[in-house]
Order: structure tokens, then C-alpha cells, then sequence
């Protein structure tokens, strides 16, 4: 590779290497438009199958009705009511998954011991692994009628059944993108504030937090984006009754959402009706829900950045004015606390909501009182609590499962194939399928995911187009899988012909699973310390040999967490294959991509749903994928640790 | 560097065995167009749909292998036909459908039946558009549908009760079409205002597109609307799920889902309870019973139409009843 | 060095100090004493320990696993690895500033008034107190007092020690462990910190870890020269570069080693 120039002859365009350098570039390009297009072709084609029911029931009327009732003469197509009952089990969602991911990532990174850590992370995640109709079962059975006996309520079927499902559903995601952000802080800050004689609770919480902060957003988006476009699960558990909760603050009145409605008439619905377009119609609001709730996030996000590192003068000398105060957060909290008196009234009547209104208020004055040690001492033990309550639903949803499906297990019921409509028999050809459906949609999304998110962050600075991107990701996270469930089953399997078709459902499924990839793989690249991509540059490495041996490398951890999260939400998903790829019964193993297959979440479903006097079986297919699960994450995990160990050596 | 390129090694290989497992995804079994039957290390359980190609299936017991005989009731003749069909729509449907393949195939050594289920919307789509040889459908065909596919034949294949279920603990035994109309209007909000105890009745039922509501809404409903509160579930299975534990509920299900979780209530009509037995639905006694169908786009023809005059035939309607539905052929 | 007065008080000493890094012996009994109100500095060759003694004295290693400590470290006659020493308490009187400068992804205000607030200052007129003086002390006042509100990641480096080392005055210390402050620097930014190191003597105590001799020999008092986990010399900086009673501290500073 001798080049040599005469200082005459230097060519304006440097040397063949930047040829291959510019088609690589135009790869990952390429990778990350896809995305964007995906989303296009998406909403383009929501758009298009729910612009009959726009037209004909009108806007205004569509968006601010109060009833949905499409069956009755004459049909009323009011959504006003999923509208509300999505942001209320959103919101509720959130409200109990942020605060106790964030607690979990903080200890997992800042406290717990190394072994403590790499047991507990894994089996965090496993949550993910866990398919969203088991979740759907185990809300019904154990959760609602939790809520019916503790509350003494007719039905415990309610909002505040489907927030908190939602909320555990969303639990792996936050935990686990945030813990990646947390420990990839650098020790110096650490270091820096301990030495200034700060506390290890005010160093987390004002140095290592903050500075983390960006990597926890995405995480809380990520885990929004799972709670509002899950569907199988949330239909199980919220009633589905179209009502707007009166007052809006009772929580354990019965709500439907978007999706719920999706998921259970789309099935049905004659194609083609105005209640067809009207479904296509929900759906598109529900996209731009999502869009909406997406850019307040990011928006957010810059905001918090600015106050915290300072970067935008104006805009943080104008923050730090309005939030730095501490009147406002004073304010806020009030209303907090307010609010959630209100929430503990409207369940429990006024004695209770008193005493909860008590209780903040001393905790309101005590708090600031409390000396640093006391402080840290509460701080810690609210954290210990938060990662308890994280393991204990960790345990009873496992025992649950366990206990019920390992009756089931047997060699004829691993190695099988089903007989008696799956009441007898085995499952091998589902365990086979899924295996199939996780390994074609990893191998289509990774690189796909990994060059988008290369893109991103190493060729691109922030500006629009990386923004249009992001916030075609964003919009990808958030839509519903029964939504790509449809876009499959339109696009690919009778438009592009495919059929039902076990190709349809792993392209389906890696669509629904790229933005996780591509999200986290941004996050882990971004975490890599610049000095190193200088460090090789200056080598006189071109840029994508500095990407591919020196910042993927690090990088490796947080690229195969998304994997691992993928890997447990692709084998758990009902919905995207539902319409796509899967049979319930079939003689002989798929031949090729064009053939359908069986599927463990799929055969749960149907024998979850149709099959009467099939819950052993339930539980045991349910159990079986787990244990898939769990063993396709142990090899990643085992991946993960090793490149651990070897960066911290 | 060394403990790096290791690890780099290993991510390698995994990206090698998820790929390799692609491949094998994409080449199948055998890598041959030609289907390779179900390959399960099973051979020492030696259930039907394990063995290889040519065995019969002897999960309904009564399917004796064929002979040359008329076809008398227990006997059905298999036209032989090879190939591959598949079977959509209705969760209602499938497992009756699932139980007939599961016995057809142990009678046709060269057929292949795909089931699967997605509602009765994806059903009369799939038929219609040809993407299955035959869909399934718990509900009438609608006008848009007939417009959309003219070539749409529907045959009835099995009759279906829909059963009133509440909690076991419940005490009454039977409701008139007109009480069990005040539930579902939410005229009647306590078991009390239909003769039981004072409870707040828990009104559960199925979703606005399913087949199952739409027979409900004809027969009872009439022009009055459903309670807004009223719980919806997608499924039959989905509706048992809530009714069992909730000593409030009230819900309704197919024939074939009722079982010892749930109480099954009588049709009180001019002050005589009906059961949802069998011959109650035949004869039309009992009030709530519904057709179920079978789609296809054309005449059906080889395979398909082998396979439907298999479940019209004695044995088929007999895997229908056994499923706990009532075949189409039965008279009172 | 010529204004020492006699026998000053010591306010930091060891007494047999072990350090283990699992099974490895990273420090061998060291017995040291630092005196208040001067300018110690500790040198030897790259891995000889000075750094991790250095960390001793407001114990950061217990941020290292499978770090174990034994013999004493005596912080105003007090052993801080008591379990009973609370520890937050020693770090905000035993201060430190790092080898690589290591602001927080914060404004330049927000950075100094970060150990303040941690230590209970809530008044916002004390709070740009304490960070105009802090910043006049560590000499940075007039090249940032117009960007207070911006990121202290855009500062030079130089800047940004200074900034540290304001950081760690903010919160008022007896005592500022510096662990090479200035290997990262260029010479005048280096001479800067030297001049701050002069001027801080007269209200703290200072213990000074570095790689270079001169200045080693400019800005302390007394010196320490490590060897291999052991303090091999230690006496007046005087004494030490100019008639050092071991062979091996002489031939490390006329660089006749190894």
C-alpha cells in the first residue's frame, strides 16, 4: 500500500481507501433510512385504509365522541374514550415503572455487589422474555383478582389492573438500557464528588444520574413505546369498556385503549366496512399519540441536558432560573403529592386519603431536616425497597408459571407434536417455529439496526436528517405490534406475495424490534469515550476501521443488551405473527421461508383463548418459552460478561 | 487487545449460529421442495404425528382405516387427494376445524392441513382473496364482503348454543331472554333486580366485531344498547377467564366452554328453564343457538373439497360433537 | 521553603500502613508524617505506590474492590479507617484533585457550588460567594466570570485544573491531596498551578504527588521518595534533593536509575 506523492501530483481526492470508505458510509445510510421509509410506508398506509372513516364520520366527531359502539344502529364512532384510557394506563404505567426502574438500574450499578449484579440483571431481563398473552393470563388471574378482593370492588378488571401490567411489562427495558447509561459514567465524576465529601446518595443522585440522564430517557421512551403499543396484554386485564373513568381519578374503573380496540375487533371485522376504516383510523391516531409523546420526550431531554451540563447559554441561564428555583420543584411536588392523594381517594375513600396527605406532609418537612447520613440511609433503603418489589414480581409471575406448567413437562411434550388440539401431545414444531421466526428476525434487524445507529452517531452530526431519523425510530418503538401485525399482513404477505409465510413473520418481527436495537446500540456507541476514535484516527485508521476495532468493541455490552431484549420481545409477541406466519396445526416442519409455521406464543394463545380444558398445556408451552428464551439469553449474557471482564481488565 | 479479539471471536460465532440457524430456517429439514415429515426424536413415543409419512393417526379412535364400503354412517372415503390446504378465520371455528384435520389426515396419508385462526373478518378475506383454501366464519357474511368477493360460497358446518355462565356460587339457575336483556342494557345493575342476592353484577361480554355478539345483539339486544361498563373480551376462553373467578360476573360463551370453573344457566321461557343441552339447540328449544360456516372462494375442488365433505360427512359431524358443538346434520 | 518556621504541627500521620490489592502488596509499612500548613510532595518511579498512599489519606480506595488496608493513618490523631470515622466527613476536610482534570458535565458555577450545596449552603447570594472566591483562589475568576452559566467541558484543560482545584477549595478543607496535578498540562498552565500551590500553603495543607523533581524541588516543603511500596526517604525537600542519606533516592533524582 505505498503511496507516494510529488507535491504537484497530490490528488484533491485522497486515496482509493475513502472510496471504500464513502460506500461503507452510504451502507449505514442506507440502513438508517430504512427505517425512516418503514415508518412512511407504515402510516402512509394507516393513513390511507382509515381515510374513509375521516371522511365519512368526520374528524371532529371521530376525535371528541364519547361512544364507541360500531356494531349499533346506528354505529357511533366516538374514540374520545381510548383516547383517555391509553394516556391513563400509559401515564399509570409510568408512573410505576420509572420510578421503580430507575431505583433498580441505580442499584444494580452504584450498589450492588458484582455477583449480586450479574444475577440479578439477567433475570431482570428475562421479565422481556416473557410472552405479553402469559403477562395477559397472569394479570387476569392473579392481579385483577387481586384488585377485586383488596379494593372490594365488583371487578378488579380497571385501569389501575392494566397500569400496573404495563408498568412490570415495561420494567426490563427501563432497567436495563438506564443501568448500561448508569455504569457507563465515568469513575472520575464518581471520584470527583466523593472527594469533595459528598455522600454516595448525593453523588448519584446530583453527578452520576445527571450525567446519565440521556441514556435513562431513552430507556423511558423505549419503555413507553412498549407499554403504548402492547396489546395482547392489556386488552386481558383493562375490561375494555369504552367509558371515560368518572371522576377521570378512579383508577379501578374499567377503560379500553387503542390497541385493546385494535386487538380485539380487528380479527373479526368484515373488510372493508366503515368499521374497518375506523379501526385503520385509531390506529393512525394512536401513531401520532406516540409521535406526539416522542418529540415532548425528546424535548424534555434537551431541556434537562442544558440545565445540567450548561451547553446552550441562553437556554440554560433561562431554566436554571424557572427550574433551578426551588419554589418550583417546591410547587411540584405539592401537586404530586396532591395528585396522588386524590388517586388514594378515589380508591380508598377520605379516611385514607387523609392520612396518605399526612404522611407527605411530614415527609415534606422531615425530609430537608435529615441529616446527610439519615438522608442516605432513607435514600438507600427507598432504593433496597424499589429492587424488592422488582424481585418479588420477578418471583411470583416465575413461580406462577413454573408451578403451573411444570406438570406439563415431559420428553413426548418437548419432542412432539400436538394432538388433541394441543391438550395431548407435544409442541416441538413451535419450539422449532419460534426458533426460526427469533432467528430470521435478529439476523434481518441487527445489522440492519447496528448500521443505522453506526450512522447516527459516527457519521452524521445532529442536525435534521439524524433528527428525521430519530424520530422515525422513535415512531417505530411506539407503534403497536398489532399495527405491524396489519402492515405485514398487507405489504408483505398479500401485496409483495408472500403469503402466510414464516419470512413474513421474522421480517415482521425485525421491523417491530429495530428501533430497540437501534436505540440502544446508539446509546452504547455514544457511551465510547471520543479520545479513543481520536486515538485510532490519528493512527491514520480510516474511520470505519476505527468503528469496527476500536468503538465497537466497547460498545459490544449495550449492543447485545438491545439483543437480548429483542431476542426475549420477538419470541414473546403474538400479535406481528398472528396474521403473518403462523398456523396452529401443521403436518411437517416449514420447508422453506415460504411455508408457514407454528409458534410457542401463537399455540398459547389459541389454547390460552379457544381450546377449552388445555391449561396444563397453557402453562407448559408458557413455561417452555421461557426456558428458550432464557437459554438464548444466557449464551448473550455469557457474551456480555466476558466483554465486561475484558474492558475492566 | 488479546481478551479483546476473543471476545470479538465469540460475538463472531454467535452471529455464525444465529445465521446458521436462518439457514436452516430458510432450507428446512431437508433442503428439498419436496415437504419433509415433522422430524421428532420421539420415536420410542410413538404418536401419530410423529411417525413418517403413511402412518394413519388414530387420535379420534373411531376412524378405521378405509375400505371399499359405501359410505355408511362411520365410514368416510377419503378422494385421496394430495397436497397442501390451508385453513383460516374464525377462533370460534378452529378447533372444531383443528380436531377434523387432526382425524382427516390420519384417513389421507398425502394431505397436509394448515390451521390457523384470526377472526372471522380474516377469515372471509383469506377465503375470498385466496390465501387459504378455506376460511372460517362464526358470523353471517356482510354486505361489504359479499360485494367485495361475489364468489363467495358459504356452507354451514356445525351449530353452536351460546350459554349464560356466572360464578358457581351463584344461586339462581335461570334467567328469561328479558332479564338477561335488563343486564346487558344495565337496567338491572344487582342480582337482586333478577331474583338473586344483593351483588352488583359484574356484565361481561364479547367485543363489537365478533360473531358471537352480533348473534347476541339479534337475539336479545334488539335495538337497545349495551351498558357502557360492560367488560369486553376477545375470546370465548377470554370471557370463561373472567367469569370464573368474579362471583359478580355474568358472561357468555360457546357451548363448548363450559365446564366445572363456571355455572351454565337454563333459558327461563313461559316459566320452564331450558338447559343448553344438545337436542335443545337441535330442536330450536333452546333460544340461543347459531350456525357456524366454512368459506370458500368458488366451488371448492381436490383437497378442500375432500376435506369438506369429510366434516359434513357422519364421522366429520361426529368430531364436531365431540368438540361440544352440534353437528349441522343432526334432526330432531 | 526559607520562611518554614520550627517544628510545625502534624496534622496527618501513618503508622505502619499496609495496603493490599487482593494479593497483592501495593504499599509496606509506611510511616509518614505530614505537616500542617506546608507542601509535601511524594515521588519515586511510576508503580511505586504514591499514588494509592496518596489515596489513603482521604481513603478513595475504598472504591477499589478487594482493596484491604491495615496499620493506622491518623487524621488529627484519629484513625479514619475506623468503621466508626464517618468518611463523607473526612473527604470534605481532606480534599483532592485529580491526575486528569475531571469537571463534572455541568456549568462552571454548577461545579464549584456542587460541594457547597452537598454540604447543606442553600442561599443563593452565599452560594455566588463562595464561587466568585473560590475562583479568585484558584486563579480563573477573570477568564470565566463572564460564561459562569456554560459547560465546564469547554474549558482548556488548564482551565479545567484550575477549576478542580476550585471545586475542592469551595467546600473549605484542612488538607488537598493533588495526585500529579499537572501531568496533563503544558508548562504554563503548569506554572500556574505551581504559583496556586505556593499561595495555597498559607491556609491548607498540601500533599503533592508527581513525577517531576523540579517540581518536587520548587513547590514543597518536604518530600517523600517511594520505592516499591516503601518509603524509602522521606525529610525537608532541602535534604532530600541535596544530601540524601540513601543511595537509592540519590541515584533516582540525578536520574542514574534503573
Amino acid at each position: 500500500m505505498e503511496q507516494t506523492f510529488t507535491v504537484a501530483e497530490v490528488p484533491r481526492v485522497p486515496p482509493r481507501s475513502v472510496n471504500r470508505e464513502s460506500i461503507i458510509s452510504g451502507l449505514w445510510l442506507l440502513c438508517a433510512l430504512f427505517a425512516v421509509v418503514i415508518v412512511f410506508f407504515i402510516l402512509l398506509f394507516l393513513v390511507w385504509d382509515g381515510l374513509p372513516a375521516f371522511q365519512e364520520i368526520g374528524l371532529v366527531p371521530f376525535l371528541t365522541g364519547t361512544t364507541w359502539s360500531p356494531t349499533f344502529v346506528p354505529p357511533a364512532y366516538g374514540i374520545l374514550p381510548l383516547i383517555v384510557g391509553t394516556l391513563l394506563v400509559t401515564i399509570g404505567a409510568m408512573v410505576i415503572a420509572v420510578p421503580l426502574s430507575i431505583a433498580t438500574a441505580i442499584y444494580l450499578s452504584e450498589l450492588a455487589p458484582y455477583r449480586v449484579k450479574v444475577a440479578v440483571k439477567p433475570a431482570i431481563e428475562l421479565l422481556a422474555g416473557i410472552p405479553s398473552v402469559v403477562y395477559g393470563f397472569f394479570g387476569l388471574i392473579v392481579l385483577v383478582e387481586f384488585l377485586r378482593i383488596t379494593f372490594q370492588v365488583p371487578s378488579g378488571e380497571s385501569m389501575l389492573a392494566g397500569a400496573i401490567l404495563l408498568g412490570i411489562m415495561s420494567l426490563p427495558t427501563i432497567i436495563s438500557v438506564s443501568e448500561d447509561a448508569i455504569a457507563a459514567v465515568p469513575r472520575e465524576f464518581r471520584e470527583g464528588s466523593l472527594a469533595l465529601g459528598a455522600t454516595r446518595w448525593q453523588t448519584i443522585r446530583q453527578v452520576v444520574v445527571p450525567a446519565a440522564l440521556s441514556g435513562i430517557t431513552a430507556a423511558i421512551i423505549l419503555g413507553m413505546g412498549r407499554a403504548i403499543g402492547e396489546t395482547m396484554a392489556v386488552l386481558m386485564v383493562t375490561g375494555n369498556a369504552a367509558i371515560i373513568p368518572s371522576p377521570i381519578t378512579n383508577v379501578l374503573s374499567p377503560v379500553r385503549t387503542l390497541t385493546g380496540t385494535l386487538g380485539i375487533e380487528m380479527g373479526e371485522v368484515a373488510i372493508g366496512s366503515l368499521h374497518y376504516h375506523a379501526l385503520f383510523a385509531v390506529a393512525t391516531v394512536l401513531l401520532l399519540i406516540t409521535l406526539a409523546v416522542n418529540l415532548g420526550a425528546t424535548r424534555i431531554l434537551a431541556r434537562l441536558n442544558a440545565r445540567t451540563t450548561g451547553r446552550k447559554k441562553g437556554v440554560s441561564l433561562r431554566l436554571s432560573g424557572i427550574v433551578d428555583s426551588p419554589q418550583t420543584g417546591k410547587v411540584v411536588l405539592g401537586l404530586l403529592a396532591l395528585l396522588v392523594a386524590a388517586v388514594i381517594g378515589a380508591v380508598g375513600g377520605l379516611v385514607s386519603a387523609g392520612a396518605a396527605l399526612m404522611v407527605i406532609i411530614v415527609l415534606a418537612f422531615a425530609l430537608p431536616r435529615l441529616s446527610r447520613r439519615r438522608s442516605q440511609q432513607l435514600a438507600f433503603l427507598l432504593l433496597y425497597a424499589a429492587v424488592g418489589v422488582v424481585l418479588l414480581i420477578l418471583a411470583i409471575i416465575l413461580f406462577d408459571i413454573v408451578s403451573k406448567g411444570l406438570p406439563a413437562l415431559s420428553w413426548e411434550f418437548l419432542t412432539g407434536s400436538p394432538r388433541d388440539l394441543g391438550r395431548a401431545g407435544g409442541i416441538f414444531p413451535a419450539i422449532v417455529g419460534t426458533l426460526y421466526l427469533v432467528a430470521g428476525s435478529i439476523a434481518f434487524a441487527l445489522p440492519l439496526g447496528i448500521g443505522a445507529a453506526i450512522y447516527l452517531v459516527e457519521y452524521r452530526r445532529e442536525g435534521r436528517l439524524t433528527r428525521l431519523i430519530r424520530v422515525g425510530v422513535d415512531l417505530l418503538n411506539g407503534t403497536p405490534s398489532i399495527v405491524f401485525g396489519l402492515f405485514g399482513l398487507t405489504f408483505l404477505v398479500l401485496f409483495l406475495g408472500f403469503g402466510v409465510s414464516m419470512l413474513a413473520g421474522q421480517l415482521t418481527l425485525g421491523l417491530m424490534v429495530l428501533p430497540t436495537i437501534i436505540r440502544t446500540t446508539e446509546e452504547a456507541l455514544r457511551q465510547v469515550p471520543q479520545g479513543l476514535r481520536e486515538g485510532s484516527l490519528a493512527l491514520g485508521a480510516t474511520r470505519w476501521q476505527t468503528i469496527s476495532r476500536v468503538v465497537l468493541g466497547p460498545a459490544a455490552p449495550g449492543i447485545i443488551t438491545g439483543t437480548i431484549l429483542s431476542i426475549g420481545r420477538a419470541a414473546g409477541e403474538t400479535a406481528p405473527i398472528l396474521f403473518t406466519a403462523v398456523v396452529f396445526s401443521q403436518r411437517y416442519l416449514p420447508a422453506s421461508v415460504f411455508d408457514p409455521v407454528m409458534a410457542l406464543p401463537y399455540h398459547l394463545f389459541i389454547l390460552a383463548t379457544n381450546v377449552p380444558g388445555a391449561e396444563t398445556n397453557q402453562y407448559g408451552t408458557a413455561l417452555v418459552l421461557i426456558l428458550l428464551v432464557s437459554a438464548i439469553y444466557a449464551v448473550a449474557i455469557a457474551v456480555r460478561t466476558r466483554y465486561h471482564t475484558a474492558l475492566r481488565l | 487487545m488479546k481478551s479483546h479479539s476473543t471476545t470479538l471471536l465469540l460475538l463472531g460465532m454467535a452471529a455464525v449460529v444465529i445465521g446458521a440457524l436462518f439457514v436452516a430456517g430458510c432450507t428446512g429439514t431437508g433442503g428439498s421442495a419436496t415437504p419433509t415429515p415433522t422430524q421428532a426424536p420421539s420415536t420410542t413415543v410413538p404418536t401419530a404425528t410423529t411417525a413418517a409419512i403413511g402412518t394413519p393417526i388414530a387420535t379420534v379412535g373411531t376412524a378405521s382405516s378405509a375400505t371399499t364400503a359405501p359410505a355408511t354412517a362411520g365410514t368416510f372415503v377419503s378422494n385421496g387427494a394430495k397436497g397442501k390446504i390451508s385453513i383460516t378465520g374464525s377462533t370460534t371455528v378452529l378447533p372444531i376445524a383443528q380436531a377434523l384435520a387432526e382425524a382427516y389426515q390420519a384417513l389421507n396419508a398425502g394431505a397436509d392441513i394448515q390451521v390457523s385462526g384470526g377472526g372471522s373478518g380474516v377469515g372471509v378475506q383469506a377465503a375470498g382473496g385466496k390465501t387459504a383454501e378455506i376460511g372460517m366464519s362464526s358470523r353471517d357474511v356482510q354486505d361489504t364482503e359479499k360485494a367485495k368477493y361475489p364468489d363467495l360460497k358459504i356452507i354451514p358446518m356445525a351449530r353452536d348454543g351460546i350459554v349464560m355462565i356466572v360464578h358457581p356460587s351463584n344461586d339462581l339457575s335461570s334467567l328469561t331472554l328479558a332479564q338477561i336483556k335488563d343486564i346487558y342494557t344495565g337496567k338491572a345493575t344487582s342480582w337482586k333486580d333478577v331474583g338473586g342476592k344483593a351483588q352488583p353484577i359484574v356484565v361481561i361480554g364479547r367485543d363489537s366485531a365478533s360473531g358471537t355478539r352480533e348473534f347476541f345483539n339479534t337475539k336479545i339486544m334488539g335495538t337497545n344498547a349495551t351498558v357502557s361498563t360492560m367488560l369486553e373480551k376477545n375470546s370465548n376462553g377470554g370471557v370463561k377467564s373472567s367469569v370464573a373467578p368474579n362471583p359478580g360476573a355474568i358472561g357468555y360463551v360457546g357451548m363448548g366452554y363450559v365446564d366445572a370453573t363456571v355455572k351454565a344457566l337454563n333459558i327461563s321461557v313461559n316459566g320452564t328453564g331450558i338447559p343448553p343441552t344438545v337436542n335443545n339447540v337441535v330442536t330450536g328449544y333452546y333460544p340461543l343457538s347459531r350456525q357456524l360456516f366454512y368459506l370458500t372462494s368458488g366451488d371448492a375442488t381436490g383437497l378442500a373439497k375432500d376435506f369438506i365433505d369429510f366434516t359434513l360427512s357422519p364421522d366429520g359431524q361426529k368430531i364436531v360433537e365431540e368438540q361440544g358443538f352440534v353437528a349441522i346434520t343432526r334432526t330432531a | 521553603m526559607t520562611m518554614t518556621p520550627t517544628t510545625p504541627e502534624t496534622i496527618i500521620e501513618t503508622r505502619g500502613l499496609d495496603l493490599w490489592y487482593g494479593p497483592v502488596r501495593a504499599l509496606k509499612e509506611i510511616a509518614i508524617p505530614i505537616r500542617a500548613n506546608r507542601v509535601t510532595a511524594l515521588i519515586g518511579p511510576s508503580g511505586c505506590g504514591k499514588s494509592t498512599l496518596l489515596r489513603c489519606f482521604n481513603r478513595m480506595n475504598d472504591l477499589v474492590p478487594d482493596c484491604r488496608v491495615g496499620g493506622l493513618v491518623l487524621y488529627h490523631g484519629a484513625d479514619i479507617n475506623d468503621p466508626a470515622y464517618d468518611v463523607v466527613e473526612l473527604r470534605k476536610r481532606v480534599g483532592m484533585v485529580f491526575q486528569k482534570p475531571n469537571p463534572f458535565p455541568k456549568s462552571i458555577y454548577e461545579n464549584i457550588a456542587y460541594g457547597p450545596r452537598v454540604h447543606g449552603e442553600r442561599d443563593r447570594k452565599g452560594l455566588d460567594a463562595i464561587v466568585e472566591r473560590s475562583l479568585r483562589q484558584a486563579a480563573l475568576w477573570d477568564e470565566v466570570k463572564d460564561r459562569l452559566h456554560e459547560s465546564a467541558l469547554g474549558l482548556s484543560g488548564g482551565q479545567q485544573q484550575r477549576l478542580c482545584i476550585a471545586r475542592t477549595l469551595a467546600v473549605e478543607p484542612d488538607v488537598i491531596l493533588m495526585d500529579e496535578p499537572c501531568s496533563a498540562l503544558d508548562p504554563l498552565a503548569t506554572a500556574k498551578i505551581e504559583d496556586l500551590i505556593d499561595d495555597l500553603k498559607q491556609n491548607y495543607t498540601v500533599i503533592i504527588v508527581t513525577h517531576n523533581m523540579q517540581q518536587a524541588a520548587r513547590v514543597s516543603d518536604f518530600t517523600g521518595f517511594m520505592y516499591l511500596g516503601e518509603l524509602v526517604e522521606y525529610g525537608e525537600t532541602l535534604q532530600v534533593f541535596e544530601r540524601p542519606t540513601k543511595e537509592l533516592t540519590e541515584r533516582y533524582i540525578t536520574g542514574r536509575f534503573g
